[in-house]
């Protein structure tokens, strides 16, 4: 059987060259070329640098969604849960005025808590993800807003804005070594780690990992704590690049972030159903996110209509995966 | 026998919630059910009904529609635009933006249906893209020129303390009493919902039931846009924004499942009455405006749970 070597070759190529990461990278730097040509503005120093601290932040956005996604579920609550965080970060230091060291593992295990409150309700309950964390959406928004009377917290520790206008090289922030390294971390999670394969089956199929031992209701209250601590570090690298803790950061009832929360996994080919990630591959999607609403800006293509372009993208995505999906699995089933 | 079935209706806890709040709170502050608060309460209702028909058909198809906001947004602002910029005069105008919500729901129904994608992703990404155009064409400014007849439309009164946006809302919800339980889309509609794979066998085609119910999800959120627009007499952009918490309360109080295949028309008109009492309840006792949002999660959390735990008991009852 000397034909079936021959036969493998270019179909391997092609399914390397299909994959979702490869083509997320062609996309990114096709893109950057075509950008960095096109306008003045968008290969500046400055420009880079702003871009990266907002990919920074949509990154993380990202992943904040992607760790539930991975349990076939997902966080509507991951705006309201980030801005309580920042609130909590902000309260603590400009009220108490505690260190750093105190106050950002204080307002990530609030966020976790508020994940775990997620979680256990989902799971107490055996209702879907999608309408517990619409209700606690609202209820954590609006607990917020009702506590800090909707003011924002402006002095905060001059170290926190000085590390979000450190600049690398003259372009490079540093919040995006914060989003690489978190990814890497999440990559070692899935990889390496018992909990990150549990979390993989318990999304594949609960029933399936139930009866092999897995604890599905308890991870599933971990990728919800999770969850609720990537959105406070997203938040507060949001605070970094602001300098300050505001209600209104994540839009009305957080709802700003969701969009950025799924595009960035669906991109990246982390299935909606649960089971599977891609933690580079949301990395990417972010990324690619970020630096398309930044160039379109520097077209001037009308700020207003940047929602309709970011929303066709999505669609866009989804149906380019559904085609790659149909391809790959046809060079599959080929000899 | 039909006296023990009672309790176990979609309306009736619902109905008790309300009578008892009514109660409550006109004890501790008769100007409740004073002429002018019914009336109040009615303006708010008889937008909020319409808005929580549009999610509930999606609900009963066993889906979720995130961007009816979106759309009823697009279509107030389309309904202004046409009247202040190409002086349409308000019936076409109206009919321009229901055809235009109807259209952008077929649009999201075709999409699902042809596509196989989940409906939140499908629906997540038209919610900024109607978003988007709705700010791209208002430029995020309100639209101020609108006729007096409209005007009067969104705030006089018919009789006694009933609204002329009453009506709407009353046709509403009779004509989706009739296509739920009394037409063959409506039965389609709920017998996809309930088990797709069932209904397609049963020779149901899951296409048209899902164009159906997203094409009629598109059409009620364009109106509750157009009405908004007659009660805050402005094609303001930002109509839609706060409504996707409201559409799923609403029928969720009132017994829908979300999984589909069940959903009440009276339950979900009840769901509205207690959310518009509520938020009354808390202007009266002037207590923050901000806790709205607390207490309608909390009263979601409530009556899934409650719902959920009926659920379980009336699978036992059956089995």
């Amino acid at each position: 059987m000397t034909s079936a070597p021959y036969g493998w070759a270019p179909a391997s190529a092609a399914r390397a060259a299909l994959s979702n990461e490869f083509g997320l990278v062609a996309l990114i730097a096709l893109f950057g070329a075509w950008f960095a040509l096109a306008t003045p503005g968008f290969a500046s120093s400055f420009n880079l640098f702003t871009l990266g601290r907002i990919a920074a932040i949509d990154i993380m956005i990202g992943f904040s969604m992607m760790v539930v996604i991975v349990s076939g579920g997902l966080n509507l609550s991951v705006g309201a849960i980030g801005v309580c965080s920042a609130m909590a970060f902000g309260w603590l230091s400009q009220r108490f005025g505690l260190p750093l060291p105190l106050t950002i593992p204080a307002a990530l295990a609030f966020g976790a808590a508020l994940g775990a409150v997620n979680g256990q309700l989902i799971v107490r309950s055996g209702l879907h993800s999608f309408i517990i964390t619409l209700a606690t959406m609202s209820v954590f928004f609006g607990l917020m807003v009702f506590i800090t009377r909707a003011e924002a917290f402006r002095s905060l520790p001059s170290q926190v804005l000085a590390f979000g206008r450190l600049r690398y090289f003259g372009y490079v922030s540093p919040l995006i070594f914060v989003s690489a390294a978190v990814g890497l971390l999440l990559a070692a999670l899935y990889r390496l780690t018992p909990v990150g394969r549990e979390m993989l089956a318990a999304g594949a199929n609960p029933a399936a990992a139930e009866l092999s031992g897995v604890r599905v209701g308890r991870t599933f209250v971990f990728c919800h704590m999770l969850s609720g601590a990537l959105a406070g570090v997203a938040a507060l690298m949001s605070i970094a690049r602001t300098g300050a803790a505001i209600p209104s950061m994540a839009g009305d009832l957080g709802q700003d972030w969701l969009l950025p929360a799924f595009l960035g996994p669906v991109l990246g080919g982390t299935l909606l159903s649960g089971g599977r990630v891609s933690v580079a591959g949301a990395f990417l999607g972010s990324a690619l996110v970020s630096e398309l609403t930044n160039g379109l800006l520097q077209f001037r293509v009308g700020e207003f209509w940047l929602q309709t372009y970011l929303g066709l993208m999505l669609l866009a995505a989804v149906l380019l995966d559904l085609a790659r999906r149909k391809l790959v699995a046809r060079l599959g089933a080929s000899p | 026998m039909k006296l023990f079935a009672l309790p176990r209706a979609d309306w009736f806890g619902p109905l008790a919630i309300v009578l008892f709040a009514c109660a409550v709170i006109t004890a501790f502050a008769p100007s409740f059910l004073s002429p002018f608060n019914i009336q109040i309460l009615l303006l708010a209702a008889s937008v909020n009904v319409v808005v929580a028909m549009s999610q509930m058909i999606i609900i009963a198809i066993g889906q979720m529609n995130l961007a009816i906001g979106a759309i009823g947004g697009l279509a107030a602002v389309s309904f202004a635009g046409l009247m202040q910029v190409w002086s349409f005069p308000p019936p076409l105008a109206a009919l321009s933006a229901l055809g235009l919500g109807a259209a952008a729901g077929l649009l999201n129904g075709a999409l699902i249906a042809r596509t196989g994608v989940s409906a939140f992703v499908i629906t997540l990404a038209s919610l900024s893209i109607f978003k988007g155009a709705d700010l791209g064409i208002t430029r995020a400014q309100p639209f101020y020129n609108i006729p007096a007849s409209v005007k009067a439309f969104g705030n006089a009164t018919m009789l006694g303390p009933i609204p002329w946006l009453a009506l709407p809302a009353a046709l509403v919800v009779a004509g989706m009493w009739r296509l739920l339980y009394r037409q063959k889309v409506g039965r389609f509609i709920l017998a996809v919902g309930g088990n797709a794979n069932a209904a397609e066998l049963s020779g149901v085609s899951i296409e048209r039931a899902t164009l159906w119910a997203h094409g009629l999800s598109g059409f009620l959120a364009a109106l509750a846009g157009i009405m908004l627009v007659g009660r805050l007499q402005l094609g303001q952009p930002s109509i839609g924004d706060d409504w996707l918490i409201l559409s799923f309360a609403a029928p969720v109080i009132g017994g829908a499942v979300l999984s589909g295949g069940h959903v009440s028309v009276f339950g979900t008109l009840l769901g509205v009455v207690i959310v518009a009492i509520i938020t009354q309840a808390l202007v009266i006792f002037r207590i923050d405006p901000f806790f709205v949002q607390v207490v309608l999660g909390l009263l979601i959390l409530w009556t899934v749970g409650v719902n959920r735990i009926r659920e379980v008991r009336l699978s036992g009852v059956r089995a």
